[in-house]
């Protein structure tokens, strides 16, 4: 009797309001495509393909084996080692100041706190500024946290940098948080120097808007170019915090390892909430986290040298097939506008269709917002030599 | 001049959701604590839930080569790794005779406090009430608030063998709530709950539409010949509800940060669709780890349930030697006993950390019902124990 009612679950509202995930469309695809014993080459997904440096490994393995009392609950915030070595790293990469008891917390990579840091703000209506196109997280964070996003159009002709001077004065007054991020998933978008995020500091404060700088790729950068902190501006610090990540930079995605740095008051809440859904991370891979911020950053050289060489092939390669492409100064994607003959599509059409006719996937643009839909996203992830073979099936593709 | 202006200017404030949250209890003793180490006393800490043994060897050798296979150093899949859940739903069945589905009825958690903290979301809606029992783990009233939920409280109460009683629920509740938390074996007192329990509690979920979220943490932490079952034995168990398991204090694991849910596809789904946006997953080589800690020998979790049933005997029969009035646990690594002298459960802590410099948790803490109770932890040695009692015969009540 009891069986034969059928017990209804209902989502809440918040998830309700959660845009529908595009990749999971190509995700299908490339399984489609798998299934059929077909060589895919994926493009499509952010997740380093590289093996993380041996000697973090190592002290992994050594705290493992030699410290069980690294086998304990871990303190949240991240033990003070680790915290001071965030700190000491700051300093060394960006010149910045940073108190290790008040103004570094430990994430259990940079995606948890972004996304946690809007629930800890957020109350429903709440406005947030996001940039259009942006990491998924940044959005989505807000929208779950019952928030009211209010895009930031990236633009081309505005160098991929949100029009502060296009924001309607009520929703400045409004927005309680701003998500910003550069080098740009997916865009590829660097700033030049500090002019803009000075900008960004003087709008903050007129307003009293926390700005939340999403650093996840500052040492991803090619050639010349060095990223710099949105901490380098004067002032910075009293309106806002930057999130970083291992996952790109020591090829540490699997091991779930970021910090967050800035101004003490706008972290607590954070570190508050936080206290209630987890214990932090794994002592062990804290340590990890300390060796590899402190040892010899060649490994974080290789690493870009090998996506330098990747962009190379590719942006070369493409330009050629006459599909134009701008060549990024950081990140390890492509931000790459649909090829003439495709533009009536959808960048979600087009991702279909790609994956159909030649095998490779991409990610739609869509997938990052609205703005997003004239392009696709190409990752630089997979082995070297594949990337000949991508363009040896793209030429085909666009004859 | 220019800071005040600022600080009158920016006004960080926070979500509401932060501001309706009750003191975290733990917070406070570890500032207490520090306190007294400052001062040089040595602290016998029997507050704090977190095993004192390593990790067992096998599974920290599986985490080391699994740390060799690069595939493992990438971003995870939130679900979890195929053979994580397989292995999860096999030890699941074999434990407890219950067919998980690895594919859907089955999700990798960053430890289960995690995915009870943010299991709420999916389902919760301002206005919605959660009934939690009290005494309780904090988190169920933390996540509640966080999705925006009306917490109504289930009082443990010793006549009842720390079991909630239905029947008292009004009608109008009933009808409001949305979602049940249980905890058996139960932290902090102790209790575990029979086949019957949860056979009322299927009937009362099913009837009022309620989810049930069953909290297994410690299911093998246990002392006797029948062991505590698992919720989703109880038919129908399944359509109404989730059970989460970790894998922190059967193989001393707190601190690598994993354990799963099982049960209801759908309510797993929506679980999933939340964490989708706030995190990636557990690292692949813990997962592998916690392969080996759920697939191989589980000789070395009876030889902790051993070693936990000495110390409480050591703990319990002193205290009631001393003349307090405490049960024998049959589960958990807890002993939660009646403050001795009828006191407030924060007097007897603070007396029992200023007098005797141990550490235990007034029951308070855990909700109102808890006044008048304290809740020792077993995590450390013997011979610390032995201490403690020494101690505690020399603090006069
Ligand atoms: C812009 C941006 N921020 C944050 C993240 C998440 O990184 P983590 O692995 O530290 O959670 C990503 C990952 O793709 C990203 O692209
Ligand atoms: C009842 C209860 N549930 C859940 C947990 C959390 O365990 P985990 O380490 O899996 O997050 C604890 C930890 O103390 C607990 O006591």
């Amino acid at each position: 009797m009891a069986n034969e009612k059928n017990f209804s679950v209902c989502y809440s509202d918040k998830l309700k309001r959660l845009p529908p995930y595009l990749f999971g469309a190509i995700d299908i695809l490339k399984k489609a495509a798998y299934d059929k014993k077909l060589d895919v080459i994926d493009l499509g997904m952010g997740n380093p393909d590289l093996s993380t440096p041996k000697h973090i490994i190592e002290r992994l393995c050594d705290t493992l084996g030699n410290h069980p009392r690294s086998h304990r609950y871990p303190q949240a915030k991240g033990m003070p080692k680790f915290r001071k070595t965030v700190a000491q790293w700051c300093k060394n990469r960006f010149d910045i100041e940073l108190d290790p008891e008040n103004e570094v917390l430990a994430l259990i990579g940079s995606k948890e706190g972004i996304a946690h840091l809007c629930m800890a703000y957020l109350d429903s209506g709440d406005i947030a500024l996001a940039p259009n196109p942006a990491y998924p997280v940044h959005f989505n964070g807000i929208l779950l946290a019952g928030g009211t996003v209010y895009d930031l159009p990236l633009l081309p002709e505005n160098n991929y940098l949100p029009d502060l001077g296009k924001i309607p004065e009520e929703i400045a007054i409004k927005a309680k948080l701003m998500f910003l991020n550069y080098p740009n998933n997916p865009t590829t978008a660097v700033v030049d120097n500090l002019d803009f995020f000075k900008e960004v500091v003087s709008f903050a404060k007129k307003y009293n808007i926390i700005v939340c700088h999403d650093n996840a790729y500052s040492e991803l950068c090619f050639d010349d170019y060095n990223a710099p902190s949105f901490l380098q501006v004067p002032g910075a610090k009293e309106i806002g915090i930057e999130f970083f990540s291992f996952s790109k930079t020591y090829n540490m995605a699997g091991w779930r390892l970021g910090f967050v740095v800035g101004n003490a008051e706008i972290l607590r809440p954070l570190e508050k909430l936080k206290s209630y859904l987890d214990y932090g991370v794994f002592t062990a891979i804290q340590l990890a986290g300390v060796c590899a911020l402190k040892d010899s950053q060649e490994c974080v050289k290789e690493t870009v040298k090998i996506y330098q060489k990747r962009r190379d092939i590719m942006v070369k390669g493409l330009n050629k097939l006459g599909w134009q492409v701008k060549n990024p100064k950081a990140t390890m994607y492509l931000w790459v506008a649909l090829p003439e003959k495709y533009k009536h599509l959808s960048s979600l059409q087009f991702a279909e269709l790609l994956i159909e006719k030649t095998g490779i996937a991409v990610a739609p643009g869509a997938g990052f917002g609205t703005y997003g839909d004239a392009y696709v996203r190409i990752a630089l992830i997979t082995h070297n030599n594949r990337f000949h073979d991508a363009l040896l099936r793209l030429k085909k593709f666009l004859k | 001049m220019l800071q005040k202006e600022t600080k009158e200017k920016l006004n960080f404030s926070y979500a509401r959701r932060l501001e309706q949250l009750p003191g975290y209890l733990f917070v406070e003793i570890d500032r207490k604590k520090k306190e007294l180490i400052k001062q040089g006393v040595d602290i016998i800490n029997l507050g704090i839930g977190d095993p004192d043994q390593p990790t067992f060897p096998h599974i920290v050798e599986a985490m080391k080569k699994a740390l060799g296979n690069s595939q493992y150093h990438h971003y995870p899949m939130g679900t979890g790794l195929e053979q994580f859940r397989q292995v999860s739903a096999c030890w699941y069945k074999e434990r407890f005779g219950v067919e998980i589905n690895f594919a859907k009825e089955i999700y990798t958690l960053i430890g289960s406090k995690e995915g009870i903290g943010h299991f709420p979301l999916a389902f919760i809606n301002p206005g919605d009430v959660v009934l939690i029992p009290e005494p309780a783990y904090p988190v169920y009233t933390s996540s509640t608030i966080f999705a925006g939920g009306t917490p109504y409280y289930l009082p443990l109460l010793e006549k009842n063998n720390f079991l909630p009683d239905f029947s008292s629920i009004p009608q109008a509740i009933r009808e409001k709530a949305k979602l049940l938390f249980l905890n058996y074996p139960n932290n902090p007192t102790a209790a575990v709950a029979d086949k019957r329990f949860f056979e009322e509690v299927v009937r009362f979920a099913d009837k009022n539409e309620i989810i049930v979220v069953h909290d297994a943490a410690y299911s093998e932490i246990y002392f006797e010949e029948e062991k505590p079952l698992s919720f989703l034995e109880v038919e129908g168990a399944k359509e109404v509800g989730v059970e989460f398991h970790s894998l922190s204090k059967t193989y001393n694991m707190t601190g690598w940060r994993i354990g799963f849910v099982v049960g209801n596809e759908k309510l797993i789904k929506g679980l999933s669709r939340i964490k989708d946006n706030l995190d990636s997953g557990v690292f692949d080589c813990i997962q592998v780890a916690g392969m080996s800690a759920l697939e191989e020998s589980q000789e070395a979790v009876e030889k902790i349930r051993q070693l936990y049933k000495r110390r409480r005997d050591v703990l319990v029969e002193g205290l009631i030697d001393l003349g307090w009035q405490v049960k024998m646990p049959q589960a958990t690594f807890y002993v939660w006993t009646k403050v001795p002298d009828g006191s407030s459960s924060a007097q007897c802590a603070t007396k029992l950390l200023e007098e005797a410099g141990i550490i235990c948790t007034p029951g308070k803490g855990f909700g109102p019902s808890g006044e008048g109770y304290v809740r020792f932890a077993l995590t450390v040695e013997e011979d610390r124990l032995k201490q403690s009692l020494d101690r505690i015969s020399k603090v006069s009540f």
